[in-house]
C-alpha cells in the first residue's frame, strides 16, 4: 500500500465511495426520498440544465458582489485598526459580533431595508466573509517585519507611511489565505440569504425542492454548491501560490488569540468598549435606515421584551427554553464531530497509507460550506433533533480533522525519537506526543466552531426540525412578531460571542502552559 | 565505582539513503568498539555520518549492511529492553511537562512511574534543584540540555548515546556541562558514545576518540586518551592536552585528505 501514489489511492477511494453510494441509493434507500444515486443526480442535472445553470449563475453573482463588498470593508477596517491601534479592540468586537449573528434570522430584518430583491443575499454574503478577512488582514499587517518598520520610522515618517510602504505589502500572503476562506463563505452567505426568500438562486430553489420532496434536485444543488464553493477556494489558492510562492500556507482559522493586557481597569475597559461600540452600531443601523418602530427594535426594546413587559416571562421561557434545546443539540453535535475528528487524525497518523488515500478528500471537504448542504442532511437524517446534531457534527468534523492532523504531523521528530528509544508503543506516542501537540490546533478550531456551529444549528432548525431557537425565529418571522425575532437574534449573538470568548480565554490559559510562545 | 553497561561492537556497517531520486551513501565499512563502561567520542567533518552511526546504535534506524552487537544483543533488542538512553542536540523536551515530569517520562515509558527518588536524585545530579516545577520555556538552553541528560540517565541505561548534546550552547555553558557529564559518567560508569565536532570536547571527555572520514563515513583513526580522572579545567591548559588535540586534529586532516574546515567554536 505504501508504494501506490496518493492520487491513485484517492481516485480509487473516490470511485469506491461513488459506487457504494449508487448501490445504497438503488437498494437500501430506494424510494425513500433520502439518497439519490449519482447517476440520477447527473441525469437530473442534464435534464434541467437551464434551470440549474440560471440559478447557479444568479447565486454566484450574488456571492461575488458580497465577496467584493465584504472583503473591501474588512480590509479597510483592518487598515484603520492597524494605523489606529486604539480602535482595534472596538473594531474587532464589531467584526466578531457580525461573525456571531445568526444569519438566517438576520435575513428577514435586512429584507425590511433592502426590499425583496437581491440586496439581502448580497449583504449576508458580505457579512459572512467580513470576520475572517478582517482577522487575516490584521494578521498580515501585524506580520510586517519590525526592522522594516523601524527603517521607515528612522526617516521620520509616520504610521501611515509605514502602513502604505511596509504593512500593506507584507500582508499579501495572509490576505490571500483570508480571501481563500472567504470564497466559500461568500457563497454560503448568498445561499443562506436566499433560503429566506429570493426571486431566484440556488437557495430558494432548494427551499422549493425541500417542500416538494424533490430528492434528486436537492442533491444536484448541494453538489453544484459544493463544486462552486470549493472551486472558488482552489482558484484563489492557486492564484496565491502564483503571486507569492515564497509564502507558507497559512491557516487563518488557527490564528491564536491576542493576549490580554493585565490590570483590572484594562480588563474592564476591554470589556466595556466593545459592548458600547456594538450598541452604538445597533442604534446607528436603525437610525441610518429609518426602519419603522414596528420592525425596528432597540437594545432597550429587547431588554423590555425580556424583563419588564407584561409578557416578559412568557418570552423568556419561549426563547431560553428553545435556546437550551439548541445549545444541547449543538454541543452534542460538536463533541461528536470533535471526537470523530481526533480519532480519525490519530488513525491517519498511525496508518500513513490510509491518510494518503483519504486526507485529500477531507481537505477538499473542509472548504465546503457544509451549511449549504444542510438540505441534503435534512433529507438523509430526517426532520428531528438528530438533524441539528448531525449537521453540526459534520461541520466540525472536517476542519478539526485537517487542523488536528496537521498539528500532530508537526510533532518534533526528536521527541518521537526519544519515545522510540524507550520502545514506546503507539498508545504511548499518542498520549505523550501527538495529542498534546494537537491541543493548540484543537482549541483554535473550537473557538471558530462556536459561532459556525450555532449558525449551522439555526439554519437546520429554521429549514427543517421545528425545534430550538431557529424554529422560534422562523415562527416569529412568519407571524410578524418582530419582538421575539429581535430578542432571539440578540440572545443568540450574545451567547455565541460569550462562547467564543470563553474558548479564547481557555485557549490562552492552556497555550501558556502547553505551548508557551505560541500566543501573540 | 565498578564499570557497568554493555560493550558495543560495530562491524562493517553501511547505510545509504535515498534522496530526491539519487542516493547518498552515509556510512561504508564502519568499524568501532567501545568497551563496557567506556566513554568513546565520535568525531569527524560535517556530514560524515556521525549522527547516522549513533542513530543506528540507538536502533532509531537500521543498517543496510554489517552488524552491531552489544553483549550479544542487537540494537533493537537493546531498545526493546529499554536499556538505552539518548540525548540529542535538540533537547526534545515535552513543552507541556515540567522539569521533573519530563525526566519522569522516561520512567513512565519503562514502567517505573513511581520511582520519584530516581527523579529527584537526577535533578540534583544535573544541578536543577529548585526548578522541578518549571516548564522548558522558562529554562535557558543549558538548563534544557541538563533536563535532557537527566532524562537519558534516569532509567539507568546500559548505554548512553549523546549526539552533540551541547552543540547549541555557548562555550562557557558547554564547558560547565562537559564537567558535569564527566562527573555523572564517573559516578555511574555507563557505556557512553558522544558525537561531537569539537576536538577539545572529545579529548576532554573520552577514553577513546574515534576519527571518522568524510562521507561515506568510517573510522579512520583511534586515539586513546590516557589522562587521569577526574579531569578538570586545568587540564585544558596543559601541553599534553594540546598535543593530544593536535594529534587528533592531524588525523582529522589526513582523513579528509584536503584542507580541513573546522568550526570556529572548536577552540
Amino acid at each position: 500500500m505504501d508504494r501506490v501514489p496518493p492520487r491513485v489511492l484517492s481516485a480509487a477511494v473516490g470511485i469506491a465511495v461513488l459506487a457504494l453510494w449508487e448501490l445504497l441509493a438503488r437498494t437500501v434507500y430506494a424510494g425513500s426520498y433520502r439518497l439519490s444515486p449519482p447517476t440520477a443526480v447527473v441525469a437530473d442535472f442534464f435534464e434541467y440544465r437551464d434551470l440549474y445553470l440560471r440559478n447557479l449563475w444568479h447565486s454566484t453573482k450574488t456571492a461575488a458582489w458580497g465577496f467584493l463588498w465584504g472583503n473591501l470593508a474588512a480590509i479597510a477596517l483592518a487598515g484603520v485598526a492597524s494605523i489606529m491601534p486604539v480602535l482595534r479592540r472596538s473594531i474587532g468586537a464589531v467584526a466578531l459580533t457580525i461573525f456571531c449573528l445568526p444569519f438566517i434570522a438576520v435575513a428577514p430584518i435586512l429584507r425590511l431595508i433592502t426590499g425583496p430583491g437581491n440586496g439581502t443575499p448580497i449583504t449576508l454574503s458580505a457579512l459572512a466573509v467580513f470576520f475572517t478577512t478582517y482577522v487575516a488582514a490584521l494578521l498580515g499587517f501585524d506580520t510586517a517585519p519590525g526592522s522594516a518598520l523601524d527603517v521607515v520610522r528612522s526617516f521620520g515618517r509616520g504610521r501611515f507611511s509605514a502602513f502604505r510602504r511596509v504593512r500593506l505589502r507584507a500582508s499579501v500572503p495572509a490576505m490571500i489565505a483570508g480571501l481563500q476562506i472567504a470564497a466559500p463563505a461568500a457563497f454560503l452567505g448568498a445561499v443562506v440569504g436566499e433560503f429566506t426568500g429570493a426571486r431566484s438562486g440556488l437557495g430558494i430553489l432548494t427551499v422549493r425542492a425541500l417542500g416538494a420532496l424533490h430528492t434528486d434536485r436537492i442533491w444536484v444543488i448541494a453538489l453544484l454548491s459544493t463544486i462552486v464553493a470549493t472551486g472558488g477556494y482552489m482558484v484563489i489558492g492557486a492564484l496565491g501560490r502564483r503571486l507569492c510562492p515564497w509564502a507558507p500556507a497559512l491557516d487563518v482559522g488557527a490564528v491564536p488569540t491576542a493576549r490580554q493586557e493585565p490590570g483590572l481597569l484594562n480588563r474592564l475597559a476591554a470589556l466595556a468598549a466593545p459592548i458600547i461600540v456594538v450598541f452604538v452600531f445597533w442604534y446607528a443601523f436603525l437610525w441610518v435606515f429609518q426602519i419603522k418602530p414596528f420592525f425596528a427594535k432597540t437594545p432597550f426594546d429587547v431588554w423590555a421584551e425580556l424583563f419588564t413587559n407584561a409578557d416578559a416571562a412568557e418570552t423568556r421561557s419561549l426563547v431560553f427554553g428553545a435556546l437550551g434545546t439548541t445549545l444541547w443539540t449543538t454541543s452534542l453535535g460538536y463533541v461528536a464531530g470533535l471526537i470523530g475528528a481526533v480519532v480519525t487524525a490519530v488513525v491517519f497518523i498511525l496508518i500513513p497509507w490510509l491518510e494518503r488515500a483519504l486526507m485529500p478528500i477531507a481537505v477538499a471537504l473542509r472548504s465546503i460550506p457544509i451549511i449549504v448542504t444542510t438540505p441534503v442532511i435534512i433529507l438523509f437524517v430526517g426532520r428531528g433533533l438528530l438533524t441539528t446534531t448531525a449537521i453540526v457534527a459534520v461541520m466540525s468534523f472536517f476542519p478539526t480533522l485537517v487542523n488536528c492532523y496537521a498539528a500532530m504531523n508537526r510533532t518534533p521528530g526528536g521527541i518521537l525519537d526519544v519515545l522510540k528509544s524507550y520502545d514506546a508503543g503507539s498508545a504511548a506516542n499518542v498520549r505523550n506526543a501527538y495529542l498534546p501537540t494537537a491541543v493548540p490546533a484543537l482549541l483554535a478550531s473550537a473557538r471558530i466552531a462556536v459561532p459556525t456551529s450555532l449558525l449551522g444549528a439555526t439554519v437546520a432548525e429554521w429549514l427543517a426540525t421545528g425545534d430550538g431557537i431557529g424554529a422560534v425565529m422562523v415562527i416569529a418571522f412568519t407571524r410578524n412578531d418582530y419582538n421575539v425575532l429581535w430578542v432571539s437574534v440578540a440572545v443568540l449573538t450574545l451567547v455565541a460571542v460569550i462562547g467564543y470568548w470563553l474558548v479564547a480565554a481557555f485557549e490562552l490559559r492552556t497555550l501558556e502552559r502547553v505551548a508557551p510562545g505560541v500566543s501573540r | 565505582m565498578a564499570r557497568r553497561g554493555a560493550p558495543v561492537d560495530v562491524v562493517g556497517v553501511g547505510r545509504t539513503f535515498a534522496l530526491g531520486g539519487g542516493e547518498v551513501e552515509a556510512l561504508r565499512g564502519l568499524d568501532m568498539h567501545v568497551p563496557a563502561g567506556g566513554f568513546s567520542a565520535l568525531i569527524g567533518p560535517s556530514g560524515c555520518g556521525k549522527s547516522t552511526a549513533l542513530r543506528l546504535v540507538a536502533a532509531l534506524d537500521e543498517p543496510d549492511e554489517g552488524t552491531i552487537d552489544m553483549d550479544g544483543a542487537s540494537p533493537d533488542q537493546m531498545r526493546r529492553g529499554q536499556r538505552i538512553g539518548v540525548a540529542f542536540q535538540d533537547p526534545s523536551l515535552l513543552p507541556w511537562r515540567t522539569v521533573s515530569t519530563n525526566i519522569r517520562l522516561a520512567l513512565e515509558l519503562v514502567g517505573r512511574r513511581h520511582d520519584t527518588a530516581a527523579v529527584s536524585d537526577l535533578i540534583e545530579l544535573v544541578g536543577l534543584q529548585g526548578f522541578e516545577k518549571a516548564r522548558p520555556a522558562q529554562l535557558s538552553g543549558g538548563m534544557r540540555q541538563r533536563v535532557a541528560i537527566a532524562r537519558s540517565l534516569v532509567t539507568e541505561p546500559d548505554l548512553l548515546l549523546l549526539d552533540e548534546p551541547f552543540g547549541a550552547l555557548d562555550a562557557l555553558t558547554r564547558q560547565q556541562l562537559n564537567d558535569e557529564l564527566q562527573r555523572i559518567w564517573t559516578a555511574r560508569g555507563t557505556t557512553t558514545i558522544l558525537v561531537t565536532h569539537s576536538i577539545p570536547e572529545a579529548v576532554y571527555a573520552a577514553d577513546d576518540v574515534l576519527v571518522m572520514s568524510p562521507r561515506p563515513g568510517r573510522v579512520v583513526a583511534q586515539h586513546a586518551i590516557e589522562f587521569g580522572r577526574p579531569r578538570t579545567k586545568e587540564l585544558l591548559l596543559t601541553d599534553e592536552f594540546h598535543a593530544k588535540v593536535e594529534a587528533v586534529s592531524a588525523s582529522l586532516h589526513r582523513s579528509e585528505g584536503q584542507v580541513v574546515q573546522l568550526e570556529a567554536d572548536d577552540s
